[in-house]
């Protein structure tokens, strides 16, 4: 690599990463406890669990629960129907105080045992530490706006990372993997740290960093498949009257496990005027039933009042890319080891970028003559040699 | 430490069977789980450990 061409690589990372940097540094910080979520969750708040029956127990006809539901607060909306992740026999029904039920707004979950429809839980999900650290990860309290903010300091952290790799060579020149010079001054060390730690967790930070980029356009490709799906499926039901009656949600939920044979229901999305879901259809969301499969949810819609099927066609393949950058950001896919392991990795990138701060800042502070050269091949090589 | 110039094969072989390590361990517990998880966990703990061991002759 000639000489200029070094220089050309060594400006871009350094105003790629100056500009990301503290918001990397947020991101990496915040999302240590979000590793752990699920962990730190279950500490605080304990939810209650269905009874134990025997195994064979019948499961209630899921009309009960939502008539349970309507009857506790007849006055609210219900949205979504949603089986319970961690719990076996619970289901959840959420509901929203008004129908449009628009983003930010926090449901009513009410929790009930699928087998007995008794109520065992009511949670308005009122603001918790975890859930500010959430949101002030994914978008700063800004909404949309902060989100797309975040994606673009993603995209220049992995312009950061490429220019990385490539200075790596000049800089690595007459060192082995490695190296640490020790006996030099304080700068050299951390400058071999910098460099081993971000050649060793490079994938993984270009991993999370891409997937993280994904994750911020989730809202913008939603709307996108809405746009593109919403017309087809009202465009019957213009000019007719609002809605007389629902089907029976339990038939609805038996026609869209014909349709998507194989594969789980997950959660319902009742008729509703909010934007995740249609005025005129009930989406049954299912997931497959392999490892892989399970992350890959394919809705299927049904007519608010007959309850057959209207569509099941799979989800366009940016959703599905969004559905398989979701685990490969959060790292939740491997259990608890995983999890350490995300987070050490998680560590690792704060010493990265706190060491890349440190070098800069100590590049500009250091009096002209003692500077390090610009040219890192020669810094790297004769210059800083102890 | 050489002093001697290494040619670029040389200089990214690590990190490359590193980063290899690391795309097995990321892709593998998306497969499956039971051993595919151990092989997630295998395969990421490395480059960890390789980093600690480098790191800690730092001081």
């Amino acid at each position: 690599m000639t000489a200029r061409s070094v220089k050309w690589w060594s400006l871009v990372h350094k105003w790629t990463s100056l500009v990301c940097t503290l918001f990397l540094l947020m991101l990496c910080i915040t999302g240590l406890p979000l590793i752990f979520h699920d962990e730190i969750d279950d500490l605080f708040k304990s939810e209650a669990t269905a009874r134990e029956l025997p195994t064979d127990t019948p499961q209630a006809p899921l009309s009960r629960l939502v008539d349970a539901a309507k009857a506790r607060y007849p006055q609210r909306y219900i949205q979504v129907l949603g089986w319970d992740d961690d719990r076996a026999n619970v289901v959840n029904v959420f509901s929203s105080a008004t129908p449009e039920a628009p983003p930010g707004q926090r449901f009513l979950k009410l929790s009930f045992d699928s087998r007995t429809a008794e109520l065992i839980g009511e949670d308005a999900q009122q603001d918790g530490l975890m859930r500010a650290i959430r949101i002030f990860h994914r978008d700063m309290f800004l909404g949309l706006p902060g989100e797309l903010v975040l994606g673009f300091m993603g995209l220049l952290f992995v312009a950061a990372i490429v220019s990385g790799v490539v200075l790596y060579a000049p800089f690595m020149r007459r060192l082995e993997f490695g190296a640490v010079r020790r006996a030099g001054a304080r700068r050299v060390k951390w400058l071999d740290l910098h460099n081993l730690i971000g050649a060793v967790t490079l994938v993984w930070l270009a991993a999370v960093g891409v997937t993280g980029v994904i994750n911020t356009i989730s809202l913008p490709l939603f709307s996108a498949w809405r746009a593109q799906v919403m017309p087809d499926l009202i465009a019957p039901h213009l000019g007719k009257p609002p809605l007389a009656k629902l089907a029976d949600v339990d038939d609805v939920v038996a026609a869209a496990r014909q349709a998507l044979d194989g594969n789980t229901p997950t959660s319902i999305v009742f008729p509703t005027e909010a934007r995740f879901g249609t005025p005129r259809h009930f989406i049954v969301w299912t997931k497959g039933t392999t490892p892989i499969t399970s992350r890959l949810f394919t809705p299927a819609m049904l007519d608010a009042e007959t309850g057959q099927l209207v569509t099941a066609r799979g989800l366009p393949w940016y959703l599905r890319a969004l559905q398989v950058s979701r685990p490969l950001h959060f790292g939740d896919y491997g259990g608890l080891p995983l999890k350490i392991i995300w987070a050490l990795l998680d560590l690792a990138a704060i010493v990265v970028l706190a060491s890349g701060v440190y070098l800069w800042l100590g590049k500009r502070k250091a009096p002209r003559a003692a500077r390090v050269p610009d040219r890192p091949a020669v810094a790297a090589t004769s210059a800083l040699r102890p | 430490m050489t002093r001697r110039r290494q040619t670029t094969k040389n200089i990214f072989r690590w990190p490359l069977w590193l980063g290899v390590l690391t795309v097995v361990g990321l892709a593998s517990a998306l497969f499956g789980n039971d051993h595919w998880d151990a092989l997630s966990w295998i395969a990421l703990a490395i480059p960890l450990a390789v980093l600690g061991w480098k790191a800690s002759r730092a001081h």
